[in-house]
């Protein structure tokens, strides 16, 4: 996609993101969509397939650009393990990996 | 109570809570007590020699005093309020210690588990209202996670990039029973606070560092933050590139620094300015292109390709597109960096800023340091004060012109010497933030510029200086107006200056009420001597009053959001470079 698109066409996104199961996070993450004026179409928390990780399944539409940078501040979220967005769902197993490989050696 | 470590007796939560705080380095908090924090301070006189309590007279004070205190000392400030309005009351010291990377920790009470939710007295949202301006918020319901809780709030406040931290201790959990088991913490599976930089991303940086011919490099909080003012100054050694500093990176490198060629932004100088919209390379190290930098960003150092090198992640790319980003620690960065760039001498362009200096000079800071005759200045006030001090003073602000002035008109002899309220700009900052570092530091001078709006915005902590004895000084530079809205309704508003006209008391009686020395000034040959008896003894508070020109407007100016390179010198001249 070229820069003028990116600041500009609004498209469907998927944004996964894994977490500790910590209390608040929920409204914290909202929030981070609130303040960027961006509307949740579809939200679903569930424990993940790891333990002791939650998943968050939120749709939205925005531009990329937006989207990028609204993804990197929910990642910063100290009880965040990592987000993804993606313009086509569907990338489940791939972030499965991601997330066990981040999470490799550091099972303190 | 080391027989209780010892022995694994149980201890309260209360006591818990306290000896964390000890093991984790803390001497002193800031705080106020309540209903629902009651417990902590019932045991806080057992901790007396080892913990300095600082009863503040408002709890936004505490939480002030807290950054002024981390701020100056490169330690983790600390707070400790209670439930309802005494955690409200921290609410916009923790937005500010957020947005300025500051790292406190904010332990305030609350009410037991059994009440929460049910609008019990006191009560209110803390996490809530707290999570999405602090770096992480937490309520502790058990006694036996106290010190888990503890342990990680201050690994988080401290490491990476800084920010306030907030337990939200619940009744339960202070009046509980557990053993101290002494823990710590390094590490968080699910927080990674320093990325490491990838070699390629500093090598590609390097060689646009290398072929660059008009490189310009500009910094902020960051080098301080990472202690990496030695390798920004063996960087700028070795590369021979002009630098400039954001509001909150100033002291990083000294005044006197062959390199550093003075503040950006709206009220910055016309040099760096000048060179951001002339350079070809732009390497921002630690900042994080605040709209008060870049004014349009549409238009932002146009000219130039960008190199972004912060800690962050979600700043790079945020504001600016950079060319490359390099995330990491600065000072790890520029170690590297320094060691991958080629050595240069000079820079054909070196010169240029030497013509915006002469111009700046002559327009701008003669006439408001050095006016001669007339109402003493503001400016001239902050440069009178400089001299005196060497330079060496840590030198805090409130919000306004006072603060764009002592930015302006200061010198920094060595690093944290400037602390003020960058993001937020909350007046109310100056007088906690500067018994804070005072406390911090008590061998440095610790002055205070601070306006006639701003004082009274926190002007009840004087009954804190003088409970504690806390020597700061405090320079009031009285102009009768709120100076900073005044100076935009002069000039964008039609001068119509609604609501901006302060009627003042009478601060010598105020001082004197509060037992603190006082001088007031008009005259400008009674500045210096008055200046002198105020820095005579460190230890001892002052208030020095200085009856200032009312309608002083703070130039240059770039108007919000105009480009960077539409500096006004004056109300009707702007300038223009090369002319
Ligand atoms: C808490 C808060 N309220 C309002 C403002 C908006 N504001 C910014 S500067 C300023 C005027 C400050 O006046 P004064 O303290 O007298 O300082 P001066 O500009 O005259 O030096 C105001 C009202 C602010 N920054 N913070």
């Amino acid at each position: 996609m070229n820069l003028l698109n990116m600041e500009t066409e609004e498209l469907y996104y998927e944004v996964t993101v894994y977490t500790e199961n910590q209390v608040g996070l929920l409204s914290s993450i909202a929030g981070i969509f609130t303040r960027r004026s961006l509307n949740i179409d579809k939200l679903v928390v569930f424990p993940s397939e790891i333990p002791g990780v939650h998943k968050f399944s939120i749709r939205t539409h925005t531009t990329e650009e937006k989207m990028k940078q609204t993804v990197l501040q929910i990642e910063k979220k100290v009880d965040v393990i990592k987000a993804f967005y993606y313009e086509h769902p569907n990338n489940t197993q791939k972030e499965y990996e991601a997330v066990r490989k981040f999470l490799q050696g550091h099972e303190k | 109570m080391d027989y209780v470590t010892k022995n694994k007796v149980s201890l309260s939560g209360a006591e818990i809570l306290l000896e964390s705080l000890i093991n984790h380095g803390v001497d002193t908090v800031f705080g106020y007590p309540g209903g629902q924090i009651v417990n902590v301070y019932d045991k806080l006189p057992l901790y007396e020699d080892r913990l300095h309590h600082i009863l503040v007279r408002h709890e936004q004070g505490a939480i002030h005093a807290a950054q002024g205190y981390a701020r100056a000392s490169h330690r983790i400030g600390a707070v400790m309020v209670t439930s309802g309005p005494g955690a409200t009351n921290v609410v916009t010291g923790i937005a500010d210690a957020m947005i300025d990377s500051t790292p406190v920790v904010v332990v305030a009470g609350q009410v037991g588990t059994k009440l929460l939710g049910t609008d019990a007295f006191q009560e209110t949202d803390f996490i809530g209202l707290t999570s999405p301006i602090s770096k992480w918020a937490y309520q502790i319901r058990r006694t036996e996670d106290i010190e888990w809780a503890v342990s990680r709030a201050f690994y988080i406040a401290g490491s990476g990039r800084p920010g306030p931290v907030v337990l939200d201790f619940t009744r339960d959990a202070q009046v509980g029973m557990a053993e101290l088991k002494g823990t710590t913490c390094d590490f968080i599976r699910s927080y990674r606070p320093i990325p490491e930089p990838s070699e390629e991303s500093m090598r590609i940086a390097a060689s646009m560092i290398n072929k660059a011919k008009k490189p310009f490099l500009v910094y902020g909080h960051g080098i301080i933050l990472s202690e990496a003012e030695k390798e920004l100054e063996a960087f700028l050694d070795k590369s021979n590139i002009p630098a400039g500093s954001t509001l909150l990176g100033l002291s990083a490198l000294s005044t006197d620094n062959p390199h550093y060629k003075g503040m950006l932004g709206m009220h910055g100088n016309l040099a760096t300015n000048t060179l951001t919209q002339r350079c070809d390379l732009l390497i921002a190290v630690g900042m994080r292109f605040d709209d008060r930098v870049t004014g349009n960003v549409s238009t932002y150092a146009k000219n130039a390709k960008i190199i972004h090198i912060d800690i962050d992640e979600s700043e790079i790319g945020k504001i600016i597109k950079t060319d490359v980003g390099i995330l990491g620690d600065a000072k790890h960065v520029l170690s590297r960096l320094t060691e991958l760039i080629d050595k240069r001498e000079s820079y054909d362009w070196q010169m240029e800023d030497i013509m915006c200096n002469a111009v700046e000079k002559h327009k701008v800071i003669d006439p408001e340091i050095n006016p001669g005759e007339g109402y003493i200045n503001p400016g001239e006030v902050v440069a009178r004060v400089a001299d005196k001090t060497e330079g060496k003073a840590i030198v805090v602000t409130d919000v306004g012109q006072n603060q764009m002035l002592a930015a302006r008109y200061s010198r920094f002899a060595q690093s944290r010497s400037m602390i003020t309220s960058g993001g937020l700009g909350t007046m109310g900052f100056g007088i906690p933030a500067a018994m804070g570092a005072k406390v911090a530091m008590p061998d440095r001078q610790v002055c205070l510029f601070v306006g006639d709006g701003g004082m009274q915005m926190t002007i009840q902590e004087l009954g804190t200086i003088m409970q504690e004895g806390i020597g700061l000084k405090i320079i009031l530079l009285n102009n009768n107006w709120l100076g900073n809205v005044r100076q935009w309704q002069e000039l964008f508003y039609g001068e119509r200056y609604s609501a901006t006209r302060m009627v003042n008391p009478d601060y010598g009686k105020i001082a004197s009420a509060y037992d603190i020395d006082y001088a007031f000034v008009e005259k400008r040959e009674d500045l210096l001597p008055a200046i002198d008896k105020m820095l005579s003894d460190p230890t001892k508070p002052f208030i020095l009053e200085v009856h200032v020109k009312e309608s002083s407007l703070v130039f240059p100016m770039i108007a919000p959001g105009r480009s960077v390179d539409e500096i006004m010198l004056t109300s009707d001249e702007s300038f223009e470079y090369g002319n």
